[in-house]
């Protein structure tokens, strides 16, 4: 070991403590170098959710397909890049006891789990907005009301975040992940088979956020709602009730996340 | 604890730390004060359970007390907890890094955390890791793991460290290294508080030593003052001889060797060996020593083990080892 002074800086230039954003992006900079070093972990994440738009050259233009397909890549963003990498990262780095080493230094719990949201919302987000022009280019519409389309996808990532952390406190350990990620993941396809349930069932299957997503993107993107063809202005008030959805589903994440949050594994 | 002063790095008073509730509820620590001088290194002695690691969270912040104050650097280490961290460091007995980091890349990502931190080059040279900079934390030994773990410890230059047992898992070259920088660091200016389970450890960095038992401190001072008042001992094996009177020592005979507690053991073992002389006997296997800190702190733990009221398991601390 060298002679390198050791005690603490007594004199010299004034402190300098980095600000809170520098904290979190040099550790989210950490986070998405691991993400992307894990192969399956970063083929899932950037390859998925591009997949379903594939569906659309099978017939060009049916809105029909593109509902579907672009539903179904705003799932595999949230579900891929987001909740499961998330909820499994979570779940490693508390065992390994990464966080609990994280939380000995300046960095606070909340900069802590920002940065390590950081990088899959990241690449959802890229993801989301890549799948845009890959539609219109594959025959689908140019989006109604794009700014619905951007709240879905933010609230679609706080939800699925939130949902990863209260998701990985009652996980043991990252094997166990495969099983437990399952109600979040049928909580979020369910909404895909509504169309052939009863009605009361329907209307029950509406309120998941999975049907809430499928009703915004008919709305913002192909302005549809129910057959009924709606005007830019028209799209913010037949959003309302998914928006609503969505929103009440995020924040009840994240008030679980909140309250469950584990930092070390149990013994 | 409405006074705080301005000598001490760490004050600690009445302080208690319970695990579990209604019939589980175990009490790890049990009143414990702790007063820590800056600038000075603090050892944290103690049986398995007695509560050192427990004492220690709480006192990094990363725990709550039940009960009693913590003040470090004057300062509440909750409530207080950004400024704080920006003046200590520390190092946990069990923590992790990303295996999948390099050494060089895991020291940039704390340094992004930190105030003022050193520099990644030379925090790699502080801890002999400069070789290891593009190893992946997973193609670390152990040992090279734990020196990064303290190189990020030390990398914001803390004013006052914790160190929960640093050199486990070290080689004794390693350790000694450790050691000079523990040392260093102290001569810099800082304080150190650590726990360790090699009492040779205590005894070579330690200007002073708390030993726990069951979640008290039931003795502290300098390694001097720890010893002093503590029986030397002379022991060989049987010699079928009845002993002389030893001044200030008694005798215990047992299946194979003799064992003498002597309270001074210059004049019992001069008149021995007088005696051994003049009646020509020999004293096969004689050793003598005088009270250490191994002998002080088993008499301890002995006690602590007749205690039936002693925690066995509340928390994760080693066994303590004593080093020969």
């Amino acid at each position: 070991m060298s002679t390198t002074t050791t005690g603490p800086a007594t004199t010299g230039p004034a402190p300098s403590t980095p600000s809170a954003t520098a904290r979190v992006l040099g550790l989210a900079r950490a986070n998405l170098t691991l993400l992307l070093r894990n192969k399956l972990t970063a083929g899932y994440a950037l390859v998925l959710p591009l997949l379903p738009l594939a569906l659309l050259l099978v017939d060009r233009g049916n809105e029909s397909l593109v509902l579907t397909s672009v539903s179904s890549a705003l799932l595999m963003a949230f579900l891929f890049p987001v909740f499961y990498n998330l909820l499994s990262a979570t779940v490693t780095r508390r065992d390994e006891l990464v966080l609990k080493r994280m939380r000995t230094g300046e960095v606070s719990d909340v900069e802590l789990l920002v940065s390590l949201a950081l990088p899959g919302a990241g690449v959802a987000a890229v993801m989301t907005a890549l799948a845009v022009p890959v539609s219109i280019a594959l025959g689908a519409p140019v989006p109604t009301n794009p700014l619905l389309y951007v709240v879905l996808v933010v609230v679609g990532i706080v939800m699925f975040t939130a949902f990863a952390f209260w998701t990985a406190a009652w996980t043991r350990n990252a094997e166990a992940a495969q099983m437990t990620s399952f109600p979040v993941i049928f909580l979020a396809i369910l909404g895909s088979i509504g169309a052939v349930l009863p009605e009361r069932a329907a209307r029950v299957v509406e309120l998941t956020p999975g049907a809430a997503m499928e009703s915004l993107i008919g709305i913002g993107w192909l302005g549809l709602d129910d057959d009924r063809t709606l005007s830019f202005a028209e799209t913010w008030a037949a959003a309302a009730e998914p928006t609503l959805v969505m929103v009440a589903w995020a924040v009840l994440a994240l008030v679980l996340a909140q309250r469950s949050m584990r930092w070390e594994p149990r013994h | 604890m409405t006074n705080t002063r301005d000598d001490l790095a760490v004050e600690v008073s009445g302080l208690r730390r319970s695990y579990g509730s209604g019939k589980d509820a175990f009490e790890a620590v049990r009143g414990l004060d702790l007063a820590v001088e800056r600038g000075t290194i603090t050892a944290l002695l103690g049986t398995n359970g007695a509560g050192k690691t427990s004492t220690l969270e709480v006192i990094e912040g990363l725990a709550p007390a039940t009960g009693g104050e913590v003040r470090v650097l004057g300062l509440d280490p909750v409530a207080d907890r950004r400024r704080v961290r920006r003046r200590t460091g520390v190092l946990l007995q069990r923590s992790g890094f990303a295996a999948d980091l390099t050494v060089a890349e895991t020291l940039r990502m704390w340094g992004s955390t930190v105030t003022s931190p050193r520099s990644v080059a030379e925090s790699l040279a502080l801890l002999d890791l400069e070789h290891r900079a593009d190893v992946r934390v997973s193609g670390l030994s152990g040992g090279e793991q734990r020196r990064l773990d303290l190189a990020c410890t030390l990398m914001g230059h803390p004013e006052l460290v914790f160190l929960d047992e640093p050199s486990t898992g070290l080689d004794p070259e390693s350790r000694r290294r450790v050691w000079r920088l523990v040392e260093d660091l102290r001569d810099g200016g800082a304080t150190v508080l650590l726990t360790t389970h090699y009492l040779e450890e205590a005894e070579r960095l330690s200007d002073r030593i708390s030993i726990m038992d069951a979640g008290r401190v039931v003795r502290e001072g300098t390694p001097a003052e720890i010893v002093e008042g503590h029986p030397s001992h002379i022991e060989f094996e049987n010699v079928g001889a009845t002993l002389p009177p030893l001044p200030g020592a008694s005798v215990e005979v047992g299946h194979a060797r003799t064992v003498i507690s002597a309270s001074e053991l210059q004049p019992a073992l001069t008149a021995l060996l007088t005696w051994a002389d003049a009646q020509q006997v020999t004293l096969p296997g004689l050793v003598a020593r005088t009270a250490t800190l191994e002998s002080v702190f088993l008499s301890i733990a002995d006690q602590g083990h007749a205690d039936p009221g002693a925690p066995a398991d509340a928390t994760t601390d080693h066994d303590l080892e004593v080093a020969r």
